[in-house]
């Protein structure tokens, strides 16, 4: 996969923001992954639906669309495969993610 | 103490992902507004008791208290109820959007928002804001002179009576009445009556504190508020008000007119009765009515029963003794 931007990081409000969100992406990728393991899939649905409301807004449309499948996934109690693919799929598009230099 | 209507600038924004409070601050924070924000929904509201915001923006999706439960406490809460509320909603199904408007809520905008959207709803949200408080406001306030009214001075006497019994402050109220109004009127017309009045609570305002309430409280008669004051600084207070009332000429066609006030002041430590609106009122009507017996343009202080001028008697209340508030 290749590397993913923010479609904001040369907004000079939200640069800041958008560094700090990318930074915090691989703790957020290591508790996904627990709770994926630990089949705490509560935790995993609330996981992703921050992502979900988060990641447009941080000009990672992608990071919504992948983690709004996972929580439909989750809500509508689909299959451990189907749940498996899909965070991993999401959490494929999160190691993606390049930090943008500071200014 | 003048009253005017600031433009509403304050947004509490009520999510439980920092995320989000992170991206509204920087989304919002470049229309001037100033953003507040909390994760969790009984923080939030008591957030929103406490600190007034001009508008919150709420997430449905809280844990342990969800976004419908704080809206509706926020709408129950008499300090919070005209505070608007815009849902934030990651899920866009129509149900919720419904519940959350039928709830009180202004608008709704789904997550991930887009900022240009995001900003506009908050900028008719506040437009809104703006104009509810200036009719609230206007609802308070005298048309003739632009004092607040008797309606709203009632009001901020009952709660600053309980404020001044629970911490144990003093409270002082002054009345004032303009003097031999009916024959003002009578001699000049009561167009130029209400000049007078104008004139006179122009200048209760201007020689008033800050921190003083003054209203209108009936055709001729004005009543001053003084919150954290005790009666000898109320005196002071009163003097200052008297003998710049008895400065201020009016000019009727071709004659100058003077016109004088006289004034009655109660005080929450001087009252040797049940500390009420009424008790404090009556006490310091009794002390206008001293002032109007003893030949009016003049200051009377109501202290446990006792009636005593202070005009032209500095030392009516004794020594200062150095204590001054």
């Amino acid at each position: 996969m290749g590397s993913i931007r923010s479609a904001y990081e040369n907004d000079p409000d939200m640069l800041e923001i958008v560094r700090e969100f990318a930074a915090e992406l691989p703790a957020r990728i290591a508790k996904l992954e627990a709770h994926l393991a630990a089949g705490e899939l509560r935790e995993l649905q609330t996981l992703a639906h921050q992502l979900k409301g988060a990641g447009g807004g941080y000009g990672f449309p992608q990071i919504t669309e992948l983690a709004a499948s996972l929580e439909s996934a989750l809500k509508q109690g689909a299959d451990a495969p189907v749940v498996k693919d899909r965070a991993a799929e999401l959490c494929a598009i999160l190691r993606a993610v390049v930090v943008p230099e500071a200014p | 103490m003048n009253p005017e209507v600031p433009n509403p600038n304050r947004v509490l924004v009520i999510d439980d992902s920092e995320s989000i409070h992170k991206l509204v601050i920087a989304r919002l924070r470049p229309e001037g507004l100033e953003v507040i924000a909390e994760v969790d929904g009984e923080r939030g509201v008591e957030r929103a008791v406490a600190e007034q915001p001009d508008l919150v923006l709420l997430d449905i999706g809280l844990p342990n208290v969800d976004g419908f439960e704080v809206c509706r406490r926020l709408k129950e809460h008499p300090a919070t109820r005209s505070i608007p509320v815009i849902f934030l909603t990651g899920t866009a199904d129509t149900e919720s959007k419904v519940r959350g408007l039928d709830l009180g809520a202004v608008d709704y905008v789904t997550k991930p928002f887009d900022q240009v959207e995001l900003r506009a709803r908050v900028r008719a949200a506040l437009r809104a804001k703006r104009l509810q408080d200036i009719l609230e406001q206007q609802s308070h306030l005298d048309g003739l002179t632009g004092l607040w009214n008797r309606r709203y001075l009632d009001q901020r006497l009952e709660s600053e009576l309980n404020v001044a019994r629970r911490y144990g402050r003093p409270l002082s109220l002054v009345l004032v009445d303009v003097d031999h109004f009916k024959r003002v009127n009578d001699d000049y017309g009561h167009l130029f009556g209400d000049i007078v009045l104008q004139g006179i609570a122009e200048g209760l305002r201007a020689y008033a504190r800050r921190s003083d309430i003054v209203a209108r409280y009936g055709g001729e008669e004005f009543a001053i508020l003084l919150t954290d004051t005790n009666l000898r600084s109320a005196m002071y207070v009163s003097e200052r008000l008297r003998s710049s009332a008895e400065s201020r000429h009016f000019e009727a066609r071709t004659e100058i007119v003077n016109v004088t006030a006289s004034f009655g002041v109660s005080c929450t430590e001087d009252l040797a009765a049940e500390l009420t609106p009424e008790a404090l009122l009556k006490a310091a009507d009794l002390a206008l009515y001293a002032s109007k017996d003893a030949g009016r343009n003049c200051v009377h202080l109501y202290r446990s029963g006792e009636l005593i001028l202070s005009t032209g008697n500095p030392l009516a209340l004794g020594s200062d003794g150095g204590e001054s508030r």
